[in-house]
């Protein structure tokens, strides 16, 4: 494996902008964090240990899209266009989604089409996050080899200051798109001291028990159905775990007229919400809210879907909890479940 | 290239913050904003499905002209010649009180203000008002007279600091939804929750205590626990004596509202009043959060009047945690009132009638400004079935689908000489209007909204706007020219917003970067409160002593009898919002809509042979629809709900407006209907098919 030293992550980021379009997390005024497109030359700083409240999902599956257009006569398929992309400094449970929807989408030519035109760069994380579990789940914090093209680990600091970064090329595209860059090749004292931060890093992870039991009860089915129906009496339907989900990825079809054309397009869905199995006659398998709310936790946690997909479906991001107006969101729901 | 602009959510009165995702000239998706006072990071289903709303499908795109039954597309040159014609005619010819205009909750202030200031100095008429009218003028009224302002007296952010909330007449995980979701979470922390409606709501099913009152008895509940407080003493004796006047007169108007008396009138048991107002007149910190069900009734300022009264006698206002708090309806209905959209009122609550008042602003505007008293929006729709107004301007309203009793709103708006509406869609409004012009979604204007607490933000644009749209004082500041008027002539919304602070002395240390960089102020943020007022009446009241105003209960206007045996009250769906024009393009929140739209107990049900989805018709004295029951015991027996955003099944065929005598408030929480059970396998009509048979009935 290639790995560099690396004095500024900038001068990395601003090399790929030369050919590619960059988008990274940038922090605004308002102390937002969103995925932002950086020009090649432009002046703003990486910050590490951001994780932006919506995942880079967007970008590869998009929220509104269309997939065909029907003239009356004929059906044309619309696959974005672009061309190549970097998605710069992506946190570990960021890349596992991304690796998961990976396998999800593998035939679907529209992930596809800005799949394979994307280059992704991970950065490892030194602290856990508000919220973030990505330790119990095999997410995190740091970045495995095959979920990313580059990654970057920070040199140990010096009083407190960071001394610069270690690239580490993971794939032929990573390598690529590095060579020609000036860089000096690392000794080969880089993975013990990596291994160490990632020891360093874990112990601070808060507890994890509830997360763990939680866990436990949803495979044994231990959850009485009476406790999800009144956990999802708090669940109004925002759809905000799903949109925020960085493997959530349902979704439903409308068509819109556009002229002379239908559009046949598709938008991001969430089956917390009651209309998403209500068949055409009214009748409706998940009518009960705690029905639904049951499915949403087993799609992310259960073994059965690690045996299709290789993990859990949770990567342990926190993004849920955050945004979930019901107090049901991840922590909060499996905290009830297991005091249940 | 996506990018994200931040921005205020264009739905209700909580002020969420919202980021807008757009690709180039559409809007893709939105994000929640972690760092947004109020928000935090969450979102309701109608945030997060605001995306569609800016949607291009069904918009206006360049101004129309009527012709015949359709309309054609027309240049701005065209339809402003037109306007200008009109509307002068009638200002000239039969003056100004037969002109007017009714301008709109989810615009910008920006956008009201010159809207407002286009009637008071073009048409020179006072006749001036928006949707208000039908939310929250009796707390304005109300509230106004008991403590000399009429919003929210405390913040959002004071549910998490209460001990006690109290949940009047509203709803709000369904219409406020992240308000509704504060409520949970402090009821998680420990707060007690006491939620007081007819109804068994999602926040009842998990309140500590609920108030299941018979409709239309809150004057009575009101009055019997402030009887309560004050038999047994429990009120906050230094409180009342240092800043509240008229207890005297307040004991002895009620003292007739015994407990057992209270039970008769609302059903309340007589220990249920006792332990609601132990708790509430205990608490060290209460919240009282108020919606509809305490407004839209004929008795609404009386209901404002009395929740104020029982706020007041246990010193529950002036302090962090506490306060009277109407939830408004919409995203900038305060902001809408504000600035002076209301025939009594100037920008900054400043009376109409006052002369001094009306010289400031002509000085200011540099020209006259109307002096015959203005009349509310249902007063306009009765002098036009008189005859006596002829034409009218309204801006990004539907009244046809949300003012009460449709058949009338219909036959008046018909009888106008000149019907201009400016609007996205085509409404049902709309397509009564003579000329229709092309509005601005919120994505594409800069501006700003101030929501219910007082917080005044920023609205920023992420796309422009599509064909020859524009933001309503661009539209006005064309028009003004059209008309020879001087002071329209603003390069941008900010210069809007100067003048606005210029004139409005609640909104005098606002700017556009003091509002970036506190993410929005709360009025008044004047000298005495530079960075604006989280909370009112800390030291005083802007009356100086607060008043305790004694009501009595008066029944609703119409009762269920023999004929009519049910009651029937207005709800909304946490998937939709208002007439349903932006909600519904979501194609998410329209499939949540239920396939019936009539809530009705199961005994009731069960009485009348109905089984869930049941096809049925709902007749009111006053018009009829059809629609399916859903079977539900959150409603108890003898009474029905249904929602009003659906243009389809509209409730306002069925509702009354008889009104509240201060207000006009109609009153669109009950009436008087019965339900007629269709054929098992009918497919209920919608009312244009049911329109259209009529018709056709009486052709021949």
């Amino acid at each position: 494996m290639n790995v560099y030293e690396l004095d500024r992550i900038e001068h990395l980021r601003d090399w790929l902008a030369l050919s590619h379009q960059v988008y990274q997390a940038v922090e605004n005024d308002l102390g937002n964090c969103n995925w932002q497109p950086i020009e090649h030359g432009e002046v703003v700083k990486f910050k590490p240990n951001v994780r932006p409240l919506v995942s880079p999902k967007s970008l590869f599956f998009s929220e509104q899209e269309n997939m065909f257009v029907f003239d009356g006569e004929k059906f044309r398929e619309t696959l974005p266009e672009h061309g190549p992309r970097v998605i710069f400094g992506v946190s570990a449970c960021d890349l596992t989604a991304i690796s998961y929807q990976d396998k999800h989408f593998r035939k679907d030519p529209y992930y596809q089409a800005r799949r394979q035109q994307t280059l992704l760069v991970g950065i490892d994380c030194t602290k856990p996050c508000d919220g973030g579990f990505c330790r119990s789940v095999d997410a995190g914090p740091h970045v495995k080899d095959e979920i990313a093209d580059l990654i970057l680990t920070p040199m140990p600091s010096i009083g407190g200051e960071n001394t610069g970064w270690w690239l580490i090329c993971s794939s032929d595209a990573g390598r690529a798109a590095v060579s020609g860059m000036d860089l000096r090749r690392a000794d080969s004292s880089w993975s013990s001291w990596r291994e160490m931060n990632r020891r360093h890093t874990e112990a601070e992870f808060k507890s994890d028990v509830h997360i763990i039991n939680g866990i436990q009860r949803i495979n044994a089915r231990a959850v009485p159905d009476e406790l999800w129906e009144r956990l999802a009496h708090q669940c109004i339907s925002c759809s905000g775990c799903s949109q925020l989900c960085p493997t959530c990825s349902c979704y439903a079809t409308r068509d819109v007229a556009e002229d002379t054309n239908m559009v046949r397009q598709r938008v991001w869905d969430s089956c917390l919400m009651v209309g998403f199995q209500k068949e055409a006659s009214g009748a409706n398998p998940a009518a009960e809210a705690g029905r639904r709310m049951y499915r949403y936790w087993y799609h992310k946690f259960s073994e059965d879907y690690v045996a299709q997909m290789g993990r859990y479906g949770c990567v342990g991001c926190g993004r849920c909890e955050s945004t979930c107006p019901g107090s049901v969101g991840v922590h909060s729901i499996m905290e009830k479940i297991s005091n249940a | 290239m996506i990018k994200t602009t931040p921005s205020v959510c264009p739905y209700c009165g909580t002020g969420c913050g919202i980021g807008l995702r757009s690709d180039g000239d559409k809007v893709i998706g939105v994000e929640p904003i972690s760092s947004h006072p109020i928000s935090k990071g969450r979102l309701c289903s109608k945030g997060w499905s605001a995306a569609f709303a800016t949607g291009h499908e069904n918009r206006v795109t360049s101004p129309m002209i009527r012709e015949g039954e359709g309309f054609r597309k027309a240049s701005w040159d065209e339809a402003l010649t037109l306007i200008h014609e009109k509307f002068s005619y009638h200002r000239d010819h039969h003056g100004p009180e037969t002109v007017g205009m009714i301008s709109c909750a989810r615009a910008t202030n920006e956008d009201n203000y010159a809207i407002q200031k286009f009637a008071r100095t073009v048409l020179k008429t006072n006749n001036i008002d928006h949707c208000a009218r039908i939310c929250h003028s009796p707390s304005v009224a109300g509230l106004q007279q008991t403590l000399g302002s009429g919003a929210m007296t405390n913040s959002i952010a004071d549910v998490g600091k209460a001990d006690v909330i109290v949940v009047f007449g509203c709803d709000p995980t369904e219409s406020h939804s992240i308000i509704g979701s504060d409520i949970m979470k402090a009821k998680e922390a420990g707060a007690l929750l006491m939620v007081v409606d007819p109804r068994r709501t999602r926040l009842a099913e998990i309140a500590d205590v609920h108030l299941q009152l018979r409709l239309g008895t809150n004057v009575a509940l009101l009055n019997g626990l402030v009887n309560i407080i004050l038999e047994r003493g429990w009120e906050d004796k230094a409180f009342v004596a240092e800043r509240v006047d008229d207890l005297d007169v307040m004991r002895k108007a009620i003292a007739e509202y015994t407990p057992e008396r209270v039970e008769e009138i609302t059903g309340v048991p007589v220990d249920q009043q006792i332990q609601f107002a132990r708790l509430y007149s205990h608490a060290r910190a209460a919240f009282l959060a108020y919606g509809m069900g305490v407004t839209q009734y004929v008795s609404g300022t009386n209901n404002v009047m009395s929740i104020s009264n029982l706020a007041l006698i246990c010193g529950h206002v002036g302090k962090q945690g506490a306060g009277i708090n109407p939830l408004r309806g919409q995203n900038n209905v305060q902001g809408a009132c504000d600035m002076g959209c209301l025939p009594c009122q100037y920008p900054g609550y400043q009376q109409a009638n006052d002369p001094a008042v009306r010289d400031k602003f002509a000085k200011a505007w540099g020209t006259t400004v109307g002096q015959i008293p203005g009349m509310t929006s249902l007063g306009m729709n009765e002098a036009m079935l008189d005859d006596a107004f002829h034409a009218l301007m309204i801006f990004g309203e539907d009244p046809v689908l949300t003012d009460p009793d449709q058949n009338q709103v219909t036959k008046a708006l018909k009888k106008l000489d000149c019907l201009v509406v400016v609007e996205m869609v085509m409404t049902e409004t709309a397509q009564l209007a003579d000329v229709v012009l092309p509005a601005a979604c919120f994505a594409e204007k800069n501006g700003t909204f101030a929501s219910c607490e007082r917080r005044v933000q920023r609205v920023r644009k992420a796309v422009n706007p599509p064909g020859e749209c524009k933001s309503d004082w661009q539209t006005i500041a064309m028009m003004a020219e059209k008309f020879g008027a001087k002071g329209f002539g603003w390069a941008n919304s900010e210069e809007v917003f100067n003048e606005i602070v210029s004139v409005t002395p609640i909104y005098s240390h606002m700017s556009y970067p003091r509002l970036d960089e506190s993410r929005g102020l709360q009025w008044p943020c004047n000298t005495h409160h530079p960075d604006g007022s989280p909370v009112l009446h800390e030291r005083s009241f802007p009356i100086g002593k607060a008043r305790l105003i004694p009501v009595h209960n008066l029944p609703t206007a119409e009762q269920p009898d023999v004929e009519y045996p049910y009651y029937l009250t207005t709800i909304r769906l946490h998937f939709h919002y208002g007439c349903g024009s932006m909600t519904r393009k979501s194609p998410l929140l329209e499939r949540e809509s239920p396939k019936g739209l009539l809530f009705m107990n199961p005994r009731d049900a069960n009485n009348q042979k109905l089984f869930n989805h049941a096809p049925v018709g709902v007749r009111s004295r006053r018009g009829y629809i059809e629609t399916r029951v859903v079977v539900t015991d959150q409603v108890p027996p003898g009474l029905l709900s249904i929602p009003y955003h659906f243009f389809d099944t509209p409730s306002n065929q069925l509702t009354n407006d008889a009104q509240d005598p201060v207000t006009r408030m109609p009153e669109l929480k009950a009436c008087a209907v019965r339900v007629e059970p269709l054929a098992r396998d009918a497919e209920p009509k919608s009312i244009h098919t049911l329109r259209a048979l009529h018709e056709a009935e009486l052709a021949e």
